[in-house]
């Protein structure tokens, strides 16, 4: 079992119940919207979020600092701007 | 110990300053030039437009600050990264494009060097602290996805700047390489 940690919209918080850990990045994201549309996530409650809201995000997956496992959904970081011209 | 930012934007520049009064030499590698546009979220100064990015931040922790740096004003290639990344002890990767961060962390990985890497969300909202054994680059969603730019993110940026400062802090007092997720609502330890 893992905690999962949603990052959505500016906010960040973790799920009250383990989750299972070989749960598949796709079940992770539909997972993660029922969690936010329920109220399930303290302090992010969107009952109509859409339902591919997390299409673009990412999964992590690591140990956490106590050895716990821990799933992080998060937004992307991308790389940025095309180079500009020097 | 000597700690190379890669890159001194919104990210690297506000981080330098952060450590400023650390037990190190900040040396700073950037093409670019200081723009009107970036005084709104970069560490850089009116009287610095026109200037290059990393000699502008040499001569501000210099004047204002009274600590030495050193700035290379040049673009990273792969004929320069032995020049410019060999002697570092810690590498820091504030780029803004893929091309350069893999060149980074290539380097970094094939001469085992302490690297970590700062990244922001496009839409300001998130920001991540990573050293490279966890970081695995994240894709673009369209070609040419713009970073997060604009003044009204500097508060999100001061989070991750702190976050990324902090965690160069404890890289020096005791080798440990510390991640953490920024968000509007705190900063959290992974």
């Amino acid at each position: 079992m893992a905690i999962l940690n949603i990052t959505y919209n500016g906010m960040s918080a973790d799920y009250a119940r383990p989750v299972d850990d070989w749960s598949s990045d796709a079940d992770v994201r539909r997972f993660a919207v029922e969690i936010v549309r329920s109220g399930g996530l303290r302090g992010l409650h969107i009952a109509n979020l859409p339902h591919h809201a997390f299409d673009h995000y990412v999964v992590d997956r690591f140990d956490g600092p106590r050895g716990q496992k821990r799933i992080y959904l998060r937004p992307k970081v991308p790389f940025g701007v095309a180079e500009r011209a020097e | 110990m000597r700690i190379v930012f890669c890159g001194v934007g919104a990210l690297g520049s506000s981080a330098a300053l952060l450590c400023r009064n650390l037990a190190a030499t900040l040396v700073f590698v950037d093409f670019d030039r200081v723009e009107s546009k970036n005084l709104a979220a970069q560490a850089f100064v009116k009287p610095s437009i026109g200037k290059n990015k990393a000699e502008a931040l040499k001569l501000q922790l210099a004047n204002f600050h009274g600590v030495k740096a050193e700035a290379f004003g040049v673009r990273l290639e792969a004929t320069n990264t032995e020049a410019l990344l060999g002697t570092a002890d810690l590498v820091v990767d504030c780029f803004d494009n893929e091309k350069s961060r893999k060149l980074v962390s290539e380097f970094c990985r094939e001469r085992t060097k302490p690297l970590v890497h700062a990244a922001l969300a496009a839409d300001g909202s998130f920001g991540l602290v990573r050293w490279d054994a966890r970081f695995v680059a994240d894709a673009e969603d369209h070609e040419g996805q713009a970073t997060c730019e604009g003044g009204e993110h500097l508060p999100l940026i001061g989070l991750v700047t702190a976050a990324l400062a902090r965690s160069i802090q404890a890289f020096l007092q005791d080798r440990s390489e510390r991640d953490f997720m920024i968000s509007l609502n705190g900063v959290v330890e992974t």
